[in-house]
């Protein structure tokens, strides 16, 4: 049976329920057994009347990426959705409101754009809507209704899923939302001739329909901080990483949890690194331009080896820059960023999934190697929305972490011992006999401040020491592909990561010897693997989002070697098909 | 700043077409739309019995790619469809609900079917033929068909069921004079083309004439004057063309049985031209209206309306009569020809 893979897109504007119906619509697909990615995106402005988009790649097999072309467009707002035709798939579908208000102006109707090829279905919304709820609201759900009349969903099932989705509303807000639902379906029904040849097969899930939980990246890290018994979230809102605390600061105290809405982004990493003082996983989560501030206590964070956890979800820069769309230009700022050779354990997480790991393991990394912590996500991860199995909870081990000091080294506590290691016993305040100074200045072996050449010297090799240590802990990065004479070899990280591997994936079933790779731990760097795979490809490939290439930037010194760079900063998530052209071009 | 011309064809047939080419030609600034709710680009109309036969792919139907529209700045709306104009203010306003604003306007809008009115009351039954989309639809059924009846009095019938027959198809045919198109049939031609048709094994109903029509569980069965039943599992129906004006009645805009022009093919507004099918022009020689219909004569007319928008002053006159010829029997016509690629 052919493969379903098709993307979908809900256009309007703020406040015409774009965002809902793609959630509605996504939940239910994931309820019939699809693979889901959704991605939304929405205006900068939090009031005002801008674009919303929810993108939607529903699939019967694995999906990695969002898919750059689309099949269906429903579009709630003409001119709005006129932007999108860009686009869209040649013989793609377009279902748009036939019966608005009044008459568009020249130019401002979507049905006035429509190229051959394109299959258009208009469906009057706004009609239906007033019918089945009294207003234009529910346009939405009427849009729902076509869509699944177009496409061969059974009605019944999509309703139930609307009514799980909206239990805890009003009974006249489901029922007006069923109705529109029913208006739409029937309609078109009855009035539509099916034109296009796009149906949903189903995928093989026997009866029971599939559970999956439905989440996105900023979901999935509160997930994994609470399965990590975070303790105190301390943040400044900011776009995208802002779910996160609202999340927490409703879940957070549930568990004994506290979150604190801080003054500002340098007082979040001030609560964030007291509280892992004081022996609680802590953890805040910001943007590009928090993320600035942060850094100068965050090398407090290394210097007196207190666990933190930053997330830092990256989008478009410098500055202010463009707060709702997506780029992995932090990296530099997440390395270097701060005084001195302060460095910390970077995570890039690739996706949803990892989203939920690299929280439970940014946790135990912290507490285990007594410093700071990097997650970077991006404004895409943070909003791209997966139907995930249900992911492991982290286990004993990771959830204590810390090297307590043991009773003969209370005695003469060393909280800053040169270990082998590097990691020195820790204690907790309030640990009896277990005081010590932590200080931002350099120091000895007890926390002393102390500037000897040599002191310096030591503590700098042990702190750098103990990161080599991170790298027995998290898993190599897979090695996709062919072992050796690669034409192309793909190096990434981050979200760009499945656009990449779709992209290596495809190429191979066209005959192009192409192998992907991507480290989920940016820092310390598995430079080993990295440089096998390295050694066997052609041309080295690093596709990333960013003006620079960082990612590439950073790897050249340990690669010595040239690199291909493909970098874009469009504001939008790679796509497998920009990648692929590029392995193409390549293979020649 | 000064806004730019904007020329607009409703239309995408030969006189749609050509009216756009001209536009362009003489005016390289001003915009030019064509409006056509087909969703097919501009496309061989003779051709589509072939189309639907299967012996030639809609990549050949096409006479015009989008991308040549494109290339040429010239704005293709298709799939859309004008369901009023208003002249006074210069604006169309389409099904879709958009207005469209215009400075020059071209009516091309060709002609659609023609249903005898003893015949509209059983027209949900009929299959037609005279668009892509009839076509396209038609295609699926054609080969579960074993029995096809036509209804016909036009010269595309004589050729489809020359079509059908090719096919293996049993053909009952009923003959109507009195609709015959685009040509008056003589007592003489029905009979010669009824004789070449009961050659053929075609079943020809001359003088009798169906008055009850009823859908059964295999198909349908004709009940004539004469109370002879025919059976067949579909009915094509084939009465010529009819200007399509029906959107244009009422707006202001002269109409008649087509769209009322001079012979400069002038309305009675100045910046609107009607050209091809749908117009019925002035001939001052007989002081009367005729029909055009044919493809060259549409694309000779769309030429003639956008030059004479543009200021010119060429006149249409009557094509002469050309001996047309299906299946062997010669006809005379007036506007309709064979065309020739
Ligand atoms: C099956 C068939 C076979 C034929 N064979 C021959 C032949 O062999 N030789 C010959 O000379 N002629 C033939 N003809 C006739 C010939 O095709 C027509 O005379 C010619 O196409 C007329 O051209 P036109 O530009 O006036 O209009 P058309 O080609 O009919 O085009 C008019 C267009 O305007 C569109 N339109 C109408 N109203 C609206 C509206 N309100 N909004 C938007 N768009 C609208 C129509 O849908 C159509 O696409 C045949 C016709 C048919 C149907």
């Amino acid at each position: 049976m052919a493969e379903t893979d098709i993307v979908i897109e809900i256009c309007g504007s703020s406040g015409e329920g774009t965002i809902s119906a793609g959630e509605i619509l996504a939940r239910h697909m994931s309820r019939l057994g699809f693979e889901i990615l959704s991605f939304d995106s929405y205006p900068s402005e939090i009031r005002g009347f801008g674009k919303c988009v929810a993108h939607c790649r529903i699939s019967s097999k694995k999906i990695m990426s969002p898919g750059k072309y689309t099949d269906i467009l429903i579009a709630l707002n003409d001119i709005h959705s006129i932007s999108q035709l860009s686009s869209m798939k040649e013989n793609g579908i377009i279902i748009y409101d036939s019966n608005p208000l009044s008459f568009h102006e020249e130019d401002k109707s979507i049905a006035g754009w429509i190229e051959p090829g394109i299959t258009a279905y208009g469906i009057p919304f706004y009609k239906l809507s007033q019918k089945a709820a009294g207003n234009s609201r529910n346009r939405n759900i009427v849009a729902l209704g076509a869509f699944a009349a177009l496409f061969g969903i059974n009605d019944n099932g999509f309703k139930a899923s609307m009514e799980q989705r909206y239990a805890s509303k009003k009974k006249s807000i489901i029922e007006s939302n069923l109705n529109s639902f029913t208006e739409g379906f029937r309609w078109t029904k009855n009035n539509i001739t099916k034109l296009d040849n796009l149906f949903f097969k189903k995928p093989e899930t026997g009866n029971a329909p599939l559970k999956r939980l439905m989440m996105n990246g900023n979901q999935a890290v509160a997930m994994g901080a609470l399965d990590s018994n975070l303790h105190l979230y301390a943040g400044y809102p900011i776009t995208p990483a802002t779910k996160i605390m609202e999340i927490l600061a409703r879940e957070l105290p549930k568990k004994g949890g506290i979150m604190i809405q801080t003054e500002d982004e340098l007082s979040a990493i001030g609560h964030v690194i007291g509280a892992g003082f004081a022996g609680k996983r802590a953890m805040t989560a910001t943007s590009g331009p928090g993320f600035s501030l942060m850094t100068e206590l965050s090398g407090l964070s290394v210097m007196a080896e207190v666990p933190a956890v930053i997330v830092n979800s990256q989008r478009g820069g410098p500055s202010t820059g463009l707060p709702t769309k997506t780029e992995q230009s932090d990296l530099n700022l997440a390395l270097a960023g701060g005084s001195g050779d302060s460095r910390r354990i970077i995570l890039a997480p690739a996706d949803v999934e990892e989203c939920y790991k690299c929280a439970c393991l940014a946790f135990y990394l912290a507490e285990k190697f007594q410093t700071l912590v990097v997650i970077l996500l991006d404004f895409f991860l943070s909003n791209s929305i997966k139907n995930i199995k249900e992911p492991e909870k982290p286990d004993k081990k990771m959830l204590n972490a810390n090297l307590a000091p043991l009773q003969d080294e209370i005695k003469d506590y060393k909280r800053f011992k040169v270990t082998l290691n590097g990691i020195s016993p820790r204690s907790i305040p309030g640990t009896a006999g277990g005081m010590f100074i932590a200080t931002g200045l350099e120091h000895n072996e007890k926390g002393k401040p102390c500037y000897a050449a040599e002191t310096h010297k030591k503590m700098s090799d042990k702190r750098y020491r103990k990161l080599s240590g991170v790298l027995k802990e998290v898993p190599h990065p897979e090695w996709i592909g062919p072992k050796k004479n690669i034409k192309a070899g793909i190096l990434t990280w981050g979200s760009t990561a499945g656009a990449a591997h779709e992209a290596t994936l495809k190429a191979g079933e066209s005959g192009i010897r192409a192998a992907f790779m991507r480290p989920m731990l940016i820092s310390p760097l598995p430079v080993e693997q990295i440089k096998k795979f390295s050694d066997q490809c052609d041309v080295l490939l690093v596709p990333e989002l960013n003006y620079e290439g960082q990612f590439a930037g950073y790897i050249a010194k340990y690669l010595e070697r040239p690199i291909k760079r493909l970098n874009m900063v469009t504001g939008l998530p790679m796509s497998a098909e920009d990648i692929l052209d590029e392995i193409c071009k390549i293979a020649g | 700043m000064q806004k730019k011309d904007h020329y607009v064809i409703i239309g995408n047939g030969p006189a749609g077409n050509r009216a756009s080419e001209i536009f362009r030609e003489n005016d390289k600034n001003a915009r030019v739309t064509i409006i056509s709710d087909e969703g097919f680009p501009f496309y061989y109309r003779h051709k589509l019995l072939d189309f639907l036969s299967g012996s030639i792919s809609d990549e050949s139907l096409q006479v015009k790619k989008h991308l040549d529209y494109k290339k040429n700045n010239i704005r293709l709306r298709l799939g859309q469809t004008v369901t009023k104009i208003d002249p006074a203010n210069r604006v169309l306003f389409l099904k879709h609900m958009e207005k469209i604003e215009y400075t020059s306007l071209i009516l091309a809008t060709g002609g659609t079917r023609s249903i005898l009115p003893s015949l509209a009351g059983f027209e949900k039954y009929f299959s037609f033929m005279t668009n892509y989309n009839e076509a396209l639809a038609l295609k699926p059924a054609l080969s579960g068909i074993k029995k096809a009846i036509v209804i016909g009095g036009d010269l595309i019938s004589i050729k489809f069921i020359k079509m059908l027959i090719n096919m293996g198809k049993d053909v009952s045919f009923f003959l109507c004079k009195e609709g015959f198109w685009p040509i008056e049939l003589t007592e003489k031609m029905s009979e010669n083309i009824a004789s070449r048709m009961k050659k053929e094994e075609i079943k020809t109903i001359l003088d009798d004439y169906p008055v009850n029509i009823f859908q059964t569980n295999a198909g349908y069965e004709i009940i004539t004057e004469n109370g002879e039943k025919i059976k067949g599992d579909i009915i094509f129906y084939f009465m010529g063309l009819k200007p399509d004006i029906d959107f244009i009645k009422g707006s202001g805009i002269d109409t008649a049985e087509g769209v009322l022009v001079d012979e400069y093919l002038k309305t009675n507004y100045k910046n609107i031209y009607a050209c091809g099918d749908c117009a019925q022009i002035y001939n001052p020689e007989f002081k009367d209206y005729w029909i055009s219909t044919g493809w060259d004569n549409a694309t000779l007319q769309g030429e003639t309306a956008a030059l004479n928008l543009l200021g010119e002053h060429k006149i249409i006159k009557p094509v002469p009569h050309k001996i047309f010829e299906v299946e062997g029997i010669k006809v005379n016509t007036s506007w309709w020809k064979e065309i020739q690629e």
